[in-house]
């Protein structure tokens, strides 16, 4: 624990006052910096020995940043003045009915745990982004960590070569959501548990073998500097030289995992049935991710979903995608027999507002919205909690940020209320107030 | 009791004792009071120190730490040879003199009052004679509180001082990013925490003090004159309230700590100020903007900065630091309550000294080099883990500009400040002095794949270069000698010479590559990436 925290300063661990010193030193490098930071942050600390076998659990988060619609996905309210021009259908839930721009999750909802019940404060991107994310709304200047570096803490393992949290993005803008991106995600955990960037444009600089030298010279060569350094490292007893082999250490066992970030080496099979769109190709690498060895990837896009204006022809493009993703994610995590292990979530920082606006897009809406989810701990062909016939609001079984993330770590077996350990902080817990898991969607 | 007598009288304890100490040395010899206060920690704690380091370890030292770059063959042997025995005293002399001492201070101070940042904004700061201004300032040694003050008024009365306006320039109008680079940058403190509530652990940092400092430099405004750019201020405005975490305002005064708040009428709730010509004078510089009469950079610059005690303590922590591989209060640019000094007597006399003394920079960056603690070996001693007793020399990682000079010095025999490796490794290793040493998994990626680092060694093979020094060798062992000696400035060990020998016979077959792989695998490893 001493040395997690050594780096973060007494300041007050704040997100801006932890990350400023290295901004201010990036300068205007920021964007392009920063997810060599947080990449190379993962891996700064040495593998700690005592490490146990985790539970072997693993998270997929589809990030519908900028917050999809309910009525057009999870909650449809057809034939009102309120649901749109989109049918609802039924669905293989007796009963159950979603928007018609979703015809295959229609067929799975066995699968999946549909939440029709959130309500939620903050209605604005960043702030929902930041209470969304991170489980409850901020006590500055404290930073709790992002949803993907607790699950990485507890269920990472942090001797893998394979980042344990990916952020898969192929959008590096995203008006509020890339202003989120460059701000502190891991928190009071430190930055080896903020996530590997990549995805589009984002890539691992300097990964790839140069041709000029074989492999086996590349790892012979390795093998001579180390003889070199460990000799330095042993002489002066130096704890910057332990730190600079350890690096080095891990270089190989990276560079092996460059193909799992290259998406021309997924089948085209795979890649045609999960859809062109970045997002969708994004989905599957995280897919492949998880199969591979990490423990969370949240997939994003920027932000496409804030649909203020022209929400249902937006809607009408960017929902069927979603559609098929989960779909086609489920069926595969399924057949692979990883379904029982893998939470899959998909969900945006609110929902969109019953009524129009006069550019005929939906505004934000933390009122009453709709999330879904499947997977590891999950009950499937479960519907918890009902808005009124208008979907201004929500009538049943109510669901803050709280009560979702205390859901979401039982899934996943981790102690919702344990209590961190912050030497010099306050008292803070995984999930605050007690709030009590849905009972109803957990497996 | 109550606290403030306690304090008085600790200070009263702290001076008896100190006067004891250091009276008698003070003039004599400046080193001696360093020596005399770390020892006399050691000796408190039972510590026995490192061994004073060899003159081999030396003088690698101490090229890297005054000069920002390891010393070639010839000027090893030189130093090797120099049978006086201060010949440690007059190198230091000698490096503190040298233009490569500039430009290795001009390198470190960029970064640490401006930041990081992309080649294009590199060359503003060259261009606009920022850069100049930073080598001029440690060529001509000018006090630093002239220095300081120059960059704070922004307001150069000739052409050879233009470059003093970028510091504020360059932030182009973020008055909050220029309250937050002042603190740490002239005060060693940093006031972040303190936007949005009085620091929470820091008690003596309020959130008026943020804002206050955000204040004096608010009526100021980036300006493009036929002079070239320069920074504005207005007679009016920059009046507002900021609120607390409970949502009370406060009015926005000029206040900062440890100094008394400055008056200045505020208008009336509903009142308009009115701008005119005679609230300003005439610029003493044709073209130049006017000035106001009552400017808040100026009134900040006389009666803040000029005698806060902060501004001589923070240089000669940051200073420290910079020789002792961490400040005498660590964080170094964190010099507040929560963060007590391991030396306070010496911090108090150091920084006393620095302003008696005409804010001397190069006289207390020799000063500290001079000193036995400096001179230590880096191998931690046993039993002895707390690196803020300064029982042994502190390795640090060498910055961007250190490496690639020395790499270039080491493969080619010369070096440019402008190579295009610097800004390769400018862009890759960003501290300058990281509050401790932790080495990401990049910067291994960026040794072991990057195409312009390796094709920079594979390429230095002209006329007189390592690589074609190296090739040209009888034999392999006399590579592996040759190698040790150029990168590592020492001979090398039986050990080290069979392992390199042994490489090399398993790849006759391509030579030339082979002895890239070993340059590679010297230039990647803990003894060439540390100043030890």
């Amino acid at each position: 624990m001493q040395k997690r925290f050594g780096r973060q300063r007494l300041t007050c661990g704040s997100i801006d006052h932890t990350v400023h010193r290295r901004l201010f030193l990036q300068g205007s490098m920021v964007g392009g910096v920063s997810s060599v930071a947080s990449f190379s942050g993962l891996f700064s600390i040495p593998a700690l020995a005592d490490e146990t076998k985790k539970a072997g659990k693993k998270c997929i988060l589809l990030w519908l940043c900028g917050a999809p619609s309910q009525f057009e996905t999870w909650d449809p309210k057809p034939g009102t003045e309120t649901g749109g021009p989109f049918a609802a259908i039924n669905t293989n839930l007796p009963g159950v009915q979603i928007s018609s721009l979703m015809p295959k999750c229609a067929t799975i909802m066995d699968k999946l745990a549909v939440i029709r019940s959130m309500k939620t404060t903050p209605s604005e991107h960043f702030q929902g982004i930041d209470a969304l994310t991170r489980g409850a709304t901020p006590r500055p200047p404290f930073t709790r960590p992002i949803l993907g570096s607790v699950v990485a803490e507890q269920l990472g393992q942090l001797d893998s070569p394979v980042p344990q949290f990916v952020l898969l993005d192929p959008c590096p803008e995203g008006n509020e959501f890339k202003a989120f991106k460059a701000g502190n995600w891991a928190g009071w955990l430190g930055a080896e548990y903020g996530p590997v960037r990549a995805g589009g444009s984002y890539s691992i600089p300097n990964i790839d073998r140069l041709d000029s030298i074989s492999e086996s010279d590349h790892e012979d060569r390795e093998a001579l500097r180390s003889f070199f350094s460990r000799k330095y490292e042993n002489d002066h007893r130096s704890a910057a030289a332990a730190s600079h082999n350890a690096a080095f250490n891990r270089v190989k066992g990276l560079m092996s995992c460059a193909p799992l970030f290259d998406l021309e080496n997924l089948p085209e099979s795979d890649r045609d049935r999960y859809g062109r769109g970045a997002f969708a190709q994004h989905a599957l690498q995280a897919r492949h991710l998880i199969e591979n060895g990490s423990t969370f990837v949240m997939v994003a896009n920027g932000m496409p979903w804030d649909n203020h204006v022209y929400q249902h022809e937006m809607h009408q493009m960017l929902v069927p995608e979603l559609d098929n993703v989960i779909f086609q994610l489920i069926a595969d995590l399924n057949e692979r027999g990883m379904l029982d292990d893998t939470l899959v979530i998909a969900m945006g920082e609110f929902g969109r507002t019953p009524w129009l606006n006069d550019a005929r897009g939906r505004d934000h809406y933390p009122n009453a919205w709709s999330l879904a989810m499947a997977g590891a701990g999950i009950q499937g062909g479960v519907v918890y909690g009902a808005t009124d016939p208008l979907g201004f609001d929500v009538i049943d079984g109510e669901v803050d940020q709280r009560r979702l993330f205390a859901t979401i770590f039982s899934a996943l077996g981790i102690d919702p209320h344990a209590e961190y350990n912050l030497p010099g902080l306050p008292t803070f817990h995984r999930v605050e107030d007690d709030a009590e898991p849905i009972r109803e969607v957990l497996a | 009791m109550s606290a403030i007598v306690c304090i008085a009288a600790w200070i009263t304890a702290v001076n008896c004792i100190f006067d004891c100490v250091v009276s008698h040395a003070a003039d004599a010899q400046p080193a001696a009071v360093i020596n005399q206060q770390l020892s006399a920690r050691w000796k408190r704690d039972h510590i026995q120190p490192a061994d004073r380091c060899s003159d081999r370890d030396f003088v690698r030292r101490v090229y890297l730490d005054l000069a920002g770059r390891i010393p070639t063959v010839q000027e090893t042997t030189e130093f090797l040879n120099d049978g006086r025995d201060d010949r440690r005293n007059r190198l230091i002399d000698t490096l503190l003199a040298s233009e490569d001492h500039v430009q290795h201070f001009a390198d470190l101070f960029d970064a640490l009052l401006m930041g990081r940042t992309d080649d294009s904004k590199y060359a503003e700061r060259v261009k606009h004679g920022w850069r100049d201004y930073l080598e001029t300032a440690f060529r001509e040694n000018r006090p630093w509180n002239d220095v300081a003050a120059e960059i704070l008024l922004a307001r150069p009365d000739d052409k050879t001082q233009r470059g003093a306006v970028w510091f504020l320039y360059e932030r182009n109008n973020q008055h909050q990013a220029i309250a937050e680079s002042i603190a740490p940058a002239f005060f060693g403190i940093r006031i972040e925490c303190a936007q949005c509530h009085d620091h929470m652990m820091v008690d003596e940092i309020k959130q008026e003090h943020y804002w206050g400092l955000v204040a004096f430099f608010n009526r100021s405004k980036n300006e493009n004159t036929p002079n070239g750019p320069r920074v504005a201020e207005s007679a009016i405005g920059g009046f507002s309230e900021f609120a607390n975490l409970t949502g009370e305002s406060s009015p926005n005064r000029l206040a900062f700590l440890q100094t008394e708040t400055i008056d200045e009428r505020r208008p009336e709730k509903d009142e308009k100020q009115a701008d005119s010509d005679e609230l300003y004078v005439p610029a003493s510089v044709s073209d130049d903007p006017r000035v106001p009469k009552f400017s808040r950079r100026e009134q900040f610059v006389t009666n803040v900065l000029q005698d806060h005690p902060l501004l001589a303590r923070s240089m000669v922590n940051r200073l420290w630091a910079i020789l002792m591989g961490r400040g005498i209060v660590h964080p170094y640019d964190e010099i507040d309550s929560i963060h007590p000094p391991s030396h306070p007597e010496l911090l108090d006399w150091l920084s006393e000294d620095f302003a008696n003394n005409g804010f001397d920079v190069r006289r207390l960056t020799g000063m500290i080099a001079r000193s036995d603690a400096y001179q230590l070996d880096s191998k931690r001693p046993d039993d002895v883990n707390d690196p803020s007793t300064f029982a042994w020399y502190l390795e640090r990682p060498l910055t961007a500009e250190q490496m690639a000079r020395s790499i270039q010095l080491a493969m080619r025999g010369t070096f440019q400040n402008d190579a295009t490796v610097v800004s390769s490794f400018r862009a890759q290793f960003l501290d300058v002095l990281p509050d401790q040493v932790e080495v990401p998994i990049a910067d291994a990626l960026y040794f072991s794949n990057n195409e312009k680092l390796i094709g920079y060694i594979r390429e230095s093979k002209a006329e007189g270069q390592l690589m074609q020094q190296l090739i040209g060798e009888a034999s392999h062992r006399s590579r592996a000698n040759r190698l040790i000696e150029t990168l590592f400035g020492r001979e090398a060990t039986k050990d080290e010479i069979k392992a390199i020998v042994k490489y090399l016979k398993q790849r006759q077959d391509r030579m030339p590559d082979a002895i890239e792989q070993v340059v590679w695998s010297l230039l990647a490893g803990a003894e060439f990436r540390f100043n030890h």
